[in-house]
């Protein structure tokens, strides 16, 4: 009878479903079968063996990343850059939607809108090379300028330098990412009820009391499970980034996990430690998320599941 | 009915597609042999039939750097063909070659023959590979290719070469060997030093042979950098080099004789443990905190290196003389007077001032056939022919009558191609026609003198050439035949927990470098000695110094 009425309804949102079934194929295909491999991560991995011929190791691997002399450094800077990007990156997308919400000429909205999307297409090692040109002290225009208007007096070395690590970090992933991450916004700012926006007028509310009460309410349902979401990066401060960015001065803090886990895997050829390592990764990103979903759940009733 | 049709239709077209698909993911990865060819004659007849079946083989050059020049088929591939019924599709790799051999065994995306580097993790690599059945077993079928069996005979091979990747399978064969000199007179001296431009050592009137010691070369970089030059509004930098740091480190034999040293009671310690060591690091700290030292240089790409060097803002280079005279030629056409000469010779740490300068002058390259081979037959006469003389000449100067002709029985090359070649800056003529691509790293031993020398090098650089080896070789070379330690400590039972420690270490010298004071430098330093000591070092050491006991060691080792 349960699996007669379950059919039942699924036929009836049969397009639905249909609208669902690349997404669904696309996360069993790239997302559910690769999850054998994980048994690499308690396998001696070999050429010969493969993923399901290789002889067991037990937890060797896990020991190895724990008996690791920088394995305590490289979660505590995962941890805090990633914290950065969130706390601050999670911010500034909103931010935009709203602003851009509030404007009112069409040309101009979409141009902003068309400009902030285009670095997200750009990839890292573009951007981080046209970093490398722009922010060099020898003859780079950043600095060429703030020494002739007197910002400073000599050129600052921007990068592979501890004192403006985080800043280039955080900043170049808002630069990077804030316009795609705004279309979820827009999108959900573009649902909310016009009639709220009336009523809140003739309540008297001015364009600051319109976004307090209608536009930031509109969208509290998708921020919060986007956050959710995003929490569950947290052990993950983004590869291509750290890669290029994270140079010898900045190692001490600019080191993480997911630079570390390809070191390991592709260079040094220890396949087994990377897919250990990659799993407990994984494992805390899991623990994270369901904790900040049954927190979410508590605190505003918007949960994942 | 017009159901049942559209039913029917419907079947054969997901039929189809599932056929497709299947075709499609049917070829392993290979993508290798066509056919099982016949160009398996016997080796040493090298000369084709013309009824043999096409064979195409895909082999891996596992160089970065490496490439093709803008045609498939070259002139000298064409011959190779010719003569052995054999294409080649060449895969050359750009980026870390390391990750190309451990990525190609791990998604078993194999080539026919891979070719790469004979040191560190790239011949790590192969040798887990051989010992994991990645690779075909050779030995029974070697006697027939004679070019081949030379190249690895236990004489012609660095012993700790042979006894780690060579001859370590017991009757097991799987690598063969390129690029060791044939003789003495073939042995490559690279030239790695420090290099001046001549305009700038003029300007802070300082005679680049008179900088000896680390103190003389600290002092002139000083006075580089104090004389505030500039160069189109940019300020010069007094010390720099190329891509990743390349190879501003090699100051190092100003503090050490080689990675491992006596300790003085007869028994060998890693470098990276001694008070030398420190020492090194420091002086490249106080380079880089007073801006003696570009610190963009670890970090930098190769265009960017090469755009500081082409447009004059380093004044001392750091690398072999080949790279810095091809890095620096068009800067200094057009700033004459402005070309790099030798600074020094510096002193060595451990060496008397006469002793000639001690280089490892051994082959570069191992090739392996991998499992994915069909036809190893073919893949054997293809190897054995660009071993053999004629293969050599071919690769090396190109074909006959066409590039290059005999006169009074020496290879000289045609005016109309040297000509051509010398003014194309960006080397891709040379390419074209087949020279400088992926078969000069197949062609045996390196016999290029002995057959009649680089025929396409121009007068200049050679000249060039000659003068930095008058400076940075007054007592000559001495070619080191002794023990590494370091091959001896890889075959140590720790090392498989020491190693990833052990890969560390220059990273954790360029942190150092950039570490906030000597002391910060110090602990990072520290920090590693103590993984190492957790992760099995007292005992592989231990290993090794009972392995060298009463064999010559490598103490003495300039960069080559």
């Amino acid at each position: 009878m349960g699996a007669s009425l379950l059919w039942r309804r699924l036929w009836r949102h049969k397009l639905l479903y249909l609208f669902m079934l690349p997404g669904i194929v696309w996360f069993f295909l790239f997302s559910y079968v690769p999850l054998y491999g994980i048994q690499v991560a308690f396998r001696d991995f070999t050429f010969s063996g493969g993923f399901t011929g290789s002889p067991w190791a037990g937890l060797k691997y896990f020991r190895q990343f724990f008996d690791y002399y920088q394995s305590e450094a490289l979660i505590r800077n995962t941890i805090l850059i990633s914290a950065l990007k969130l706390v601050i990156g999670f911010a500034m997308p909103i931010l935009l939607a709203i602003l851009l919400n509030e404007v009112r000429h069409v040309k101009f909205k979409k141009t902003v809108q068309t400009l902030s999307y285009l670095p997200y297409f750009v990839s890292w090692v573009v951007v981080v090379t046209l970093m490398q040109r722009l922010l060099t002290p020898y003859g780079g225009p950043v600095n060429d300028l703030l020494v002739s208007i007197g910002l400073v007096k000599d050129p600052i070395r921007f990068l592979n330098n501890t004192s403006w690590f985080y800043q280039i970090i955080v900043g170049s992933d808002i630069w990077k990412n804030i316009g795609w991450n705004s279309i979820i916004y827009m999108a959900a700012m573009a649902g909310i009820d016009q009639q709220l926006y009336e009523a809140a007028k003739i309540d008297g509310a001015g364009r600051f009391r319109q976004i307090w009460h209608v536009t930031l309410p509109g969208i509290r349902n998708i921020a919060v499970i986007l956050f959710i979401l995003a929490t569950g990066s947290l052990m993950s401060a983004g590869y291509e980034q750290l890669l290029l960015l994270n140079g010898p001065a900045t190692a001490a803090i600019g080191s993480v996990l997911d630079v570390h886990v390809i070191g390991a895997g592709i260079s040094q050829g220890r396949l087994s430690y990377a897919a250990a390592v990659g799993l407990f990764q994984s494992i805390i990103a899991l623990v994270l998320i369901l904790t900040v979903n049954r927190i979410a759940r508590k605190v505003s009733d918007v949960s994942l599941f | 009915m017009k159901k049942k049709q559209s039913k029917f239709s419907r079947l054969v077209l997901a039929a189809a597609l599932m056929t497709t698909a299947l075709a499609g993911c049917s070829d392993n990865g290979g993508g290798n042999s066509e056919g099982s060819g016949n160009a398996n004659a016997p080796a040493g007849d090298n000369g084709g039939t013309g009824t043999e079946k096409a064979v195409t083989l895909k082999i891996l050059h596992n160089w970065n750097g490496s490439g093709p020049g803008d045609v498939d088929m070259t002139p000298i591939a064409e011959a190779i063909r010719e003569k052995t019924g054999i294409t080649v599709q060449f895969d050359y790799t750009k980026g870390s070659e390391t990750e190309k051999v451990n990525t190609i065994f791990a998604t078993q995306d194999l080539p026919d023959i891979y070719t790469g580097p004979a040191w560190g993790g790239e011949l790590d690599g192969i040798v887990k590979a051989a010992k994991e059945d990645q690779l075909v077993d050779l030995s029974e079928k070697l006697a027939s290719y004679p070019n081949l069996s030379k190249a690895i005979a236990k004489e012609n091979v660095p012993p700790a070469l042979y006894d780690k990747a060579i001859g370590a399978f017991g009757d097991q064969q799987y690598l063969l060997y390129q690029n060791q000199p044939a003789t003495d007179k073939d042995a490559m001296d690279w030239l790695y030093g420090f290099y001046v431009r001549k305009d700038i050592a003029q300007k802070v009137g300082v005679d680049p042979q008179s900088v000896k010691t680390k103190d003389d070369l600290y002092n002139f970089l000083k006075k580089i950098k104090d004389a505030k030059l500039t160069e189109n509004g940019m300020p010069v930098m007094p010390l720099g080099g190329f891509s990743n740091g390349w190879a501003v480190g090699i100051g190092n034999t100003m503090f050490y004789g080689s990675d491992y040293q006596d300790k003085g009671d007869g028994t060998l310690e890693h470098t990276f443990f001694t008070k030398a060591y420190e020492d090194y690091t420091l002086y490249y700290r106080k380079l880089i905190e007073e801006g003696l030292l570009d610190p963009e240089t670890f970090t930098q790409t190769d265009p960017i290196a090469k755009e500081k060097i082409n447009q004059g803002r380093i004044a001392v280079l750091a690398a072999h003389f080949p790279a810095i005279y091809d890095a620096t030629k068009e800067y200094a056409k057009s700033h004459p007077g402005s070309d790099f000469v030798a600074v020094g010779p510096l002193e060595r740490a451990g060496a008397e001032p006469n002793r000639p300068v001690d280089l490892g002058i051994q082959g570069n390259n191992v090739t392996v056939i991998t499992k994915a081979c069909k036809n190893v037959d073919a893949a054997l006469k293809l190897l054995e022919f660009l071993a053999s003389d004629e293969g050599f000449l071919l690769v090396h100067y190109g074909v006959e009558g066409v590039h290059w002709e005999r006169v009074d029985g020496k290879p000289v090359a045609k005016k109309e191609f040297f000509d051509k070649f010398a003014a194309d800056t960006t080397g891709k003529e040379k390419k074209n026609a087949g020279i400088g691509i992926g078969f000069e790293s197949l062609t045996g031993q390196d016999r290029t003198n002995t057959l009649g020398g680089d025929i396409w090098a121009d007068q200049e650089r050679i000249a060039a050439m000659d003068n930095a080896r008058k400076i940075l070789r007054p007592n000559g070379i001495k070619v080191i035949s002794a023990y590494n330690a370091g091959d001896v400590i890889a075959k140590s039972p720790q090392w498989e927990t020491l190693k990833p420690s052990m890969d560390r270490i220059g990273d954790v010298w360029k942190e150092a470098v950039f570490a906030k004071s000597d002391d910060a430098a110090l602990k990072v330093i520290n920090a590693l000695r103590d993984q190492m000591n957790k992760t099995g070092y007292p005992e592989a050491i231990q290993y090794v110094n009972e392995n060298l006991k009463g064999k010559e060691v490598v103490k003495l080792q300039m960069a080559n």
